[in-house]
């Protein structure tokens, strides 16, 4: 059984069912992304296997225990979780904003130790925003704002973490920096959920690819052997092949213009 | 630590040291000044003797233990509680605006007092519970109207709220003196806000609720920080944002009624003196900012009535439209200088 694993899980928010039944498995040192087209239920499916989400069918088990019986604080020491659209407050610094990674490890009064400090300092120079700690969040790039997100889920120390579009608002050098940071954390040995549109990264990053297509995981494996034509002609409706050496380098080859 | 954070640090101590030092003299003037000037050297014996417990009596003792003490103690406590509570709602609701206005409370706290000063002025005794009473049952039915839905308790729902239940309490409280209009002047004189107080039984009575709200709000600051990076990361973190909104806003109700049965409405404080202290220090950290502004909230109200009681001495004037007098300038200047 996967660290994390997830099956047959359905989701319903007021009058919508976003998830007809998705599966998702992760384990250590692994680098599994979840993909497929707007609106299939990618993100859904990633803050219900992060426990954010109440399921209505299916189950999210975590080293065997379900989701539901593991407290909010608790998980938060088993996953980081990192929202698409965080907010940037004004008046908060990368370093404090880091050091609040640290709020699962204490006790309600308790004040930050040494080892806290360690720790989000040893989550910000891997994350590689050490150089800009003392600097206000408004004032960062959308690359290293999402780097310092990385750095807060760092800070938790969890064997998962869970990034749910984390460069989908990015430029092409961020997101390749941001490509590398994540695989490198799964070769840390970290277990690393990716919610990505962007198949050529998948493709280039991830051990296992989840297709998702109208809330319903539909494919599961290697990207390689996943994300071939039929399927992108399939769940995305377009004619399109993706191209793969096994060592990063990837790309995408659509026919833009003449669908069909 | 990098010159830049070097500069934050020192920015943040020299407010805390200056909102320390503008306490020590607004409470040293608020206790020496008023219509009879009483000497700082006699206003230290008289509270020595007082602390000791040496019941020598004079005058100027009467004057200070009886009158000048409990009054600016009552300054001290509401400026301390609106400041905390204009952080909390700020914080919990991540609006600039929030106030206790807006989750309804002030204008629950003006109906029950209203309802002594205007239906029952017999029994003016009542009317700090009563503005207690109702700004609390306000706060209340904001979050149960809140509380449902998909989105129960998030932002919007709550402020939506806060303003129908606001209106609602608003009119009543229109109505009412619209049909009591030979009473009304004593009820402008409440809504305006005035820390004429009725000495320390008032004080004792409403205390309590006020420390509770103070220990409830220190206890919510790292949730609050949790909550300023959004409702996503703070629920990852393992803190339900619902229920640290809802605590904060119960917090602040407290805070706010209580001050509101002290003093009347001194609304405008709890908006303005977080932001204050977020322009000055540079930081919005609740674990700064919250006690920050308890401080600097206390400084300023005391101060303020020290000024509103001396300029016309020994006419008094409202304390609520001359702290708008003292605080707008300053704040003008603080986000002139900000933005």
């Amino acid at each position: 059984m996967a660290f994390l694993e997830v099956s047959g899980a359905e989701v319903r928010i007021g009058d919508k069912q976003i998830l007809r039944g998705a599966d998702l498995a992760v384990d250590a040192g692994q680098l599994v992304a979840v993909v497929g087209p707007n609106g299939a239920g990618k993100s859904t499916l990633a803050r219900a296997a992060a426990g954010l989400q109440k399921l209505s069918g299916g189950s999210v088990r975590w080293d065997g225990v379900d989701v539901g019986a593991i407290r909010a604080r608790r998980l938060a020491l088993i996953r980081a979780y990192i929202p698409q659209r965080p907010r940037v407050p004004e008046g908060v610094v990368v370093r404090e904003a880091v050091l609040i990674g640290r709020s699962p490890h204490l006790r309600p009064l308790e004040r930050l130790g040494a080892h806290d400090r360690d720790a989000a300092e040893q989550a910000m120079e891997r994350a590689g925003v050490l150089a800009f700690a003392d600097r206000p969040l408004t004032t960062l790039s959308g690359g290293e704002l999402q780097r310092v997100q990385i750095a807060i889920g760092l800070a938790q120390e969890a064997p998962v973490l869970m990034a749910d579009e984390p460069t989908s608002a990015l430029d092409l050098g961020a997101t390749s920096a941001m490509a590398r940071l994540l695989r490198g954390l799964a070769d840390d040995g970290l277990a690393v959920v990716l919610v990505v549109h962007d198949l050529a990264l998948a493709a280039a990053v991830a051990d296992e690819v989840v297709v998702l297509s109208d809330g319903r995981s539909v494919a599961t494996g290697p990207p390689h052997e996943v994300l071939h034509d039929q399927q992108l002609r399939d769940v995305w409706h377009v004619d399109a092949e993706l191209e793969a050496d096994g060592r990063g380098r990837t790309a995408l080859h659509v026919r833009w213009l003449d669908a069909g | 630590m990098d010159a830049g954070a070097a500069r934050t640090e020192v920015r943040r101590i020299i407010v805390v040291v200056g909102a320390l030092v503008a306490l020590a003299a607004a409470v040293c003037c608020s206790l020496a000044f008023g219509s009879v000037t009483v000497p700082v050297s006699e206003v230290a014996t008289s509270l020595f003797g007082w602390l000791t417990g040496d019941h020598a009596r004079g005058i100027d003792r009467e004057i200070i233990l009886q009158l000048r003490l409990p009054r600016t103690v009552t300054a001290l406590a509401v400026g301390a509680s609106l400041g905390v509570a204009g952080a909390m709602l700020q914080g919990s609701l991540g609006n600039p605006l929030a106030s206790p206005d807006v989750v309804g409370v002030t204008g629950g706290a003006a109906f029950g007092a209203m309802l002594v000063i205007l239906l029952s002025p017999g029994h003016v005794a009542l009317l700090p519970v009563s503005a207690l009473v109702f700004g609390l049952v306000a706060a209340l039915l904001v979050i149960a109207l809140s509380w449902t839905g998909v989105h129960r308790g998030g932002v919007g729902r709550l402020i939506l709220s806060g303003i129908a239940i606001g209106a609602i309490f608003t009119a009543a409280t229109s109505m009412l003196m619209a049909l009591h209009p030979s009473r009304a002047p004593s009820a402008v004189m409440w809504l305006a806000g005035s820390l004429q107080t009725e000495g320390w039984p008032t004080i004792r009575n409403v205390a309590p609720y006020l420390v509770a709200g103070l220990i409830l709000a220190f206890t919510l600051m790292r949730p609050l920080n949790r909550l300023a990076l959004g409702d996503e990361v703070a629920a990852s973190l393992g803190t339900s944002p619902r229920v640290v909104r809802v605590l904060a806003i119960i917090a602040a109700a407290i805070l706010a009624s209580g001050s509101a049965a002290l003093a009347g409405l001194l609304g405008f404080l709890g908006i303005v003196i977080p932001h204050a202290v977020r322009l000055l220090a540079g930081t919005s950290n609740n674990t700064y900012v919250v006690p920050v502004s308890a401080l600097s909230g206390a400084a300023l109200l005391t101060a303020g009535d020290v000024v509103a009681r001396t300029v016309k001495a020994p006419l008094e004037l409202p304390v609520g439209p001359m702290m708008v007098a003292i605080g707008v300038p300053l704040f003008l200047w603080l986000l002139r200088k900000a933005v």
